[in-house]
């Protein structure tokens, strides 16, 4: 064998850390929540007999299945938006910024609030959406209204706002990162052929983009369909989503049927991803 | 037919405008929260402020029966420390045993890439359900640790397979013809050029840890996290500490940022040379 081949039994002895913690502290853990979601009897105990009729309860109780079809829409609500806007300022600091300087500017300024802790930020959208907040205050002072709205906090519009702020870049980053990969030659070419602007975009800019774009709506859809802080935080504890049920459940004692919810929110979220990584691998990013 | 010129600084304008609304949008809730944290001892939540003090930041280091923020912050940096170093050598190790193709590298990939997509409530909850199983308590050095590990390994992991993606693989061969030893070879050459990597894998685990909420929920024990104790005394009452301790992390985790970006830098600098 070639001593400069990678050697097998290394990379096993290499691998095996991360895996072994993954299966430990993620797939196990996983595995026995689906377990338990079966378990016919509310005592704690690995002997408990095995039914569906969790999983029936839930679907013949219009309230649970509401939350269940609100979080899905949520879910697609911000991945239309942070894909519209996050695609926006991709494109601006790709194409548009032609300094470095000021490219790195906007870059940090983008950033720099991201890395600060989600709720942290959620809470400093509290004093914004309130009766007294901020935006009414400034609705009132403008005299567009005459009146506070109370359309902001504890509602959905509120959640949306503050969601809209939190994942937005998360369908930037990846966007960014395909559109600087794109050989400037490509769009000239097309120019040169008489193609208009927008054609040009539709035709060439854009499918080369697709991959990032894509895996921008998977980090928003797995986001927006885990978020409970954020309807907890904002929408007070009258909106839920199925994040917000698991807590709702675990506290009341509701073990089992917590489970229920949680694997339902594993599918859903796993049903989503399937389904949006068909369009790109993954594994290609970062290659040369 | 509006000219090319015209139309390219039309969309310029139009994208611009919404980048700069975007920024608003991303900055006025912090700032307003860092202003409205130095209102005076009558000050409320939300604007008018009555007077400019100190005062939520010397409640945040008087000792209080029930919101101390010090031991808690004391855990969270101490665990945000331990997942930095644990997952830049979790990532390290796992990213280049993915170099060389192994059997079941292809599940292995998804595996550790499964913690991203995992929510993190259940991860947590999960965790807890096991634990109960097993008559284990959960605590913030143990059941916690390993749900952060879950969620930064990741991260870590992909860091350093895009560094190794673009690693040119030349320059271990040459140092291997030379009949340096692999273990020679990956000290002397690879880890040195991979390095920038390796400290973006530990900001990630710092930082990720340092403003967890999700998973520690369910997995931490009595004795919390930052962010958890944070969130309690929210769901109680929403007073100008929690602006004031709001305006401290977020200083903490630029800080962060900051010296992992200057260490960054210097590896960089002296690489090159």
């Amino acid at each position: 064998m070639s001593p400069l081949r990678e050697r097998a039994a290394v990379s096993y002895v290499l691998a095996a850390p991360g895996g072994l913690w993954m299966l430990v502290a993620l797939v196990a853990p996983t595995l026995f929540i689906a377990w338990v979601s079966f378990w016919a009897s509310r005592t704690f105990a690995l002997s408990n007999a095995l039914t569906l009729a969790n999983y029936v309860k839930f679907f013949t109780r219009p309230a649970y299945v509401r939350v269940l079809g609100d979080t899905v829409e949520q879910a697609i609500v911000m991945m239309l938006i942070t894909g519209v806007i996050g695609y926006s300022i991709a494109y601006f600091l790709v194409v548009h910024v032609r300094r470095p300087a000021f490219q790195l500017a906007l870059f940090l300024l983008l950033v720099v609030p991201f890395w600060t802790s989600a709720l942290i930020r959620t809470i400093a959208w509290i004093p914004f959406l309130g009766v007294n907040g901020v935006i009414n205050q400034a609705l009132l002072l403008l005299g567009i209204v005459d009146r506070p709205v109370e359309a902001f906090l504890f509602t959905r519009t509120g959640i949306t706002l503050a969601q809209t702020s939190f994942y937005t870049l998360l369908a930037t980053g990846p966007v960014v990162y395909t559109l600087r990969n794109i050989p400037r030659s490509l769009p000239e070419a097309a120019q040169c052929l008489h193609a208009t602007p927008l054609r040009v975009f539709w035709r060439i800019v854009f499918p080369l983009t697709l991959p990032g774009v894509v895996i921008g709506q998977i980090l928003v859809f797995l986001n927006v369909m885990a978020d409970f802080a954020t309807a907890q935080a904002i929408g007070g504890h009258k909106l839920a989503f199925l994040g917000n049920l698991v807590i709702l459940l675990y506290e009341s004692g509701q073990l089992t049927f917590a489970a229920v919810v949680g694997v339902l929110l594993m599918i859903a979220m796993l049903l989503g991803v399937a389904v949006l990584l068909k369009v790109v691998d993954i594994r290609r990013l970062g290659a040369p | 037919m509006i000219p090319w010129r015209v139309r390219q600084r039309l969309v310029a304008a139009t994208l611009g405008t919404v980048v700069g609304l975007f920024l608003l949008y991303q900055w006025l809730p912090l700032l307003i929260m860092a202003v409205l944290s130095f209102t005076g001892p009558e000050g409320g939540t939300t604007f008018p402020m009555r007077g400019v003090s100190l005062h939520w930041y010397g409640e945040l280091f008087r000792v209080q029966m029930i919101d101390d923020f010090k031991p808690p912050m004391a855990r969270s940096v101490a665990l945000a420390l331990a997942c930095s170093i644990t997952t830049a050598t979790l990532s390290v190790a796992a990213a280049q045993a993915m170099r060389a193709r192994f059997r079941g590298s292809g599940v292995y990939f998804y595996l550790i890439l499964l913690g991203v997509m995992a929510p993190g409530l259940l991860v947590g909850f999960g965790v807890a359900l096991l634990a109960r199983m097993f008559g284990l308590g959960l605590a913030w050095y143990s059941s916690t640790f390993a749900v952060h590990i879950v969620w930064t390994l990741p991260f870590g992991f992909l860091t350093m397979l895009a560094v190794f993606n673009r690693f040119d693989r030349r320059l271990e061969e040459a140092a291997l013809t030379l009949r340096a030893t692999r273990w020679t070879t990956f000290w002397r050459i690879t880890f040195p050029l991979v390095l920038p990597g390796v400290i973006g894998a530990g900001l990630f685990g710092f930082t990720l840890s340092y403003d967890e909420f999700a998973r520690s929920l369910f997995a931490t024990g009595p004795e919390q996290t930052l962010p958890l104790v944070i969130y309690a005394q929210f769901d109680r009452q929403l007073q100008p500490t929690l602006y004031a301790i709001g305006t401290m992390t977020t200083i903490v985790s630029l800080g962060a940022v900051t010296v992992f970006a200057l260490l960054f830098r210097l590896v960089k600098r002296r690489n090159r040379i």
